[in-house]
């Protein structure tokens, strides 16, 4: 049997499947599922996502509103299934803005070393001593009332929060890299930094940096989450799932499922993506990390 | 002598950092472009307001001198006149900062039961079917955000079974029994969330250390296995987790924000959190720098520890 025909036989696959971690599957699983739903949301809801007298206010879950009523009657359900693309677009889009400056600057800072690497180390270790939520709010406090609420300043904060803790991923895989043969080579044939660093450095940090971008991705809708819930993040009537529970807070008593369905959704979406980073950390020979 | 210089240089190393950390304060929160005064009041503001604002903050002043000034009174002890209330930064700051420290001292005794008897329940039992259990909860906690746990168990212990206060506003005549019962669902919260963290870190530090010749030697010596655990193998395992331990309390004064936040807890989070919202700018920046001086504080004591509680460090760095 050719290697082409043993790949695309029915028995490569099955052994494929075999030999991904268990947690990566069911991660995988989970997060196609909140990609489906989020899509879902997006085209149509039940309800409109900022609809008022939906239904009876607070009346409940039932078969029309799953998630109940919000006092002022718009239907939960539809704000957490019109959320979900909001979550997970502004998760991405913050933590590729992280991982695309974060990457830059440490893989730079490990190649180059010298006083490049001492100044960007120290602000680095600046910018990681404040704690990240701390960080986020002065950041969000400093753009000024015009920017408030605004998804690109949200975007822009969850990308400043997690670049210098990427950066310090990207440069020990850099440092770790630039002693290997093949950039000796490189260096010889007369190639320029930048083409090193990311022709023969980013290569082969690939693992290292995709085990960092999925726990990164994993965090950023907690990070998201808590901004909504503390009032410094989504401007409402968007119901990003952070800032629901939050407004949801008052009717605990009342209808506690117009809290704990959005927060279902935030909690599993997270377990998804941390599930699919442990495989995929495993898959990749790398040490699962723990810590913030 | 090697000893001391290491120490010295992870403390001029601190300082260091501290001070970045001061100029970035600075620089996001009064050094960026525009008017700061338009950015704390809104465009709606009055001129009179403005120009109230502007002296207060000093606003005439080039942001150089106003830099140093700040810089020159905050290490002088003098943190400067809180906008909103116009009362002394230090006096407001006080007791919300015994408050929160009460309330951590809490949580860190509650983490360290949390973190230390999962994981060495996992070790002696790792690859059975209560290892993989404890290591789902452990993750399934993990994936939970921390506003969401505490009011989960808001919701629990304060709604569904009302045994404790869902409001932990305390005050000064408050009973001591009072405060601890107040502080028991915070202190939950955030213990819980500092101790998932550490339990993996410490489950696998602790195995590597069981498999080890010198808790084989002490085995083979005829010790009890509880001796062996928790002479021989708990301490050098621990050593890894103090890191984590330390990026713990880091966390902790991000969670303090949340939780304090849940509960109405008026500690230092609070106060961030309402400084935040009011734009009180010395405020902000005198809160900010305290807690970033603590997370400083704390990794240089984890390392100190480190290098005093395991001699090999002392050589290898």
């Amino acid at each position: 049997m050719t290697l082409a025909t043993f790949i695309s036989s029915r028995r490569f696959k099955v052994d494929l499947w075999r030999a991904t971690p268990g947690p990566f599957k069911v991660g995988a699983v989970i997060l196609v599922a909140h990609g489906l739903f989020a899509v879902l949301g997006f085209f149509w809801t039940p309800y409109g996502y900022a609809e008022m007298g939906a239904g009876l206010p607070l009346s409940g879950i039932s078969w029309q509103h799953p998630m109940g009523l919000d006092q002022i009657g718009r239907d939960v359900f539809s704000r957490f299934m019109h959320g979900a693309h909001i979550v997970l677009l502004l998760s991405f889009a913050g933590t590729m803005l992280g991982m695309v400056t974060g990457t830059t600057l440490g893989l730079l800072s490990g190649y180059v070393g010298g006083w490049f690497d001492e100044i960007t180390q120290r602000i680095v270790e600046a910018m990681i001593s404040i704690p990240f939520l701390a960080l986020a709010l002065v950041m969000i406090i400093a753009a000024g009332p015009a920017l408030a609420g605004a998804p690109v300043l949200i975007v822009f904060v969850v990308g400043l929060v997690y670049a210098p803790r990427i950066t310090r991923i990207a440069r020990a895989a850099a440092m770790e890299i630039a002693t290997r043969e093949y950039v000796a080579v490189a260096e010889l044939r007369g190639e320029g930094t930048w083409s090193i660093v990311f022709r023969e450095i980013l290569p082969n940090a690939a693992n290292v940096l995709l085990v960092e971008f999925s726990l990164r991705l994993s965090y950023a809708p907690i990070l998201i989450g808590a901004l909504g819930f503390l009032g410094f993040g989504i401007r409402p009537p968007t119901p990003e799932w952070g800032l629901m529970i939050s407004e949801n807070r008052n009717l605990l008593i009342a209808s506690p499922v117009t809290v704990f369905g959005p927060g279902l959704g935030l909690a599993s979406l997270v377990i998804g993506f941390n599930l699919f980073t442990d495989g995929l950390s495993r898959m990749l020979g790398q040490r699962p990390v723990a810590g913030a | 002598m090697s000893i001391f210089r290491l120490l010295a240089s992870r403390i001029l190393f601190s300082a260091l950092t501290l001070l970045l950390v001061s100029i970035l304060i600075f620089l996001i929160l009064e050094a960026l472009p525009g008017d700061v005064a338009t950015r704390i009041l809104g465009r709606e503001a009055t001129a009179k307001a403005l120009e109230v604002l502007r002296s207060q903050l000093h606003l005439d002043q080039p942001a150089l001198v106003r830099y140093f000034q700040w810089l020159g009174d905050f290490l002088r002890g003098d943190l400067g006149t809180s906008i909103a209330t116009g009362r002394p930064i230090a006096d407001v700051l006080g007791p919300r900062i015994v408050n929160t420290l009460l309330l951590s001292l809490f949580a860190f005794a509650i983490y360290l039961v949390l973190a230390l008897i999962p994981a060495i329940i996992q070790a002696v039992n790792r690859g059975k079917m209560i290892d993989n259990v404890i290591s789902v909860i452990t993750l399934l906690l993990l994936s939970l955000p921390d506003f969401l746990l505490a009011t989960i168990l808001l919701f629990l212990f304060a709604v569904a079974v009302p045994i404790l206060p869902a409001l932990a506003t305390i005050s000064e005549n408050s009973t001591w029994q009072e405060m601890l019962r107040a502080m028991v669902l915070p202190a939950v919260t955030l213990a819980i969330m500092m101790a998932v963290y550490a339990i993996r870190v410490l489950r696998d530090s602790l195995i590597e250390v069981l498999r080890s010749d010198y808790v084989r030697l002490a085995e083979l010596k005829g010790l009890r296995p509880r001796a062996v655990l928790f002479r021989h193998a708990l301490p050098n395992a621990i050593v890894p987790a103090l890191n984590v331990t330390a990026l713990n309390l880091g966390f902790l004064i991000g969670g303090v924000v949340i939780v304090e936040r849940v509960f109405s807890y008026p500690g230092f989070g609070t106060l961030l959190i309402d400084a935040l919202q009011l734009r009180d700018i010395p405020l902000i920046k005198a809160t900010v720098m305290i807690s970033a001086a603590v997370y400083v504080a704390a990794n240089l004591a984890a390392d100190v520890l480190a290098v005093l509680l395991q001699p090999r460090l002392r050589i290898s760095r």
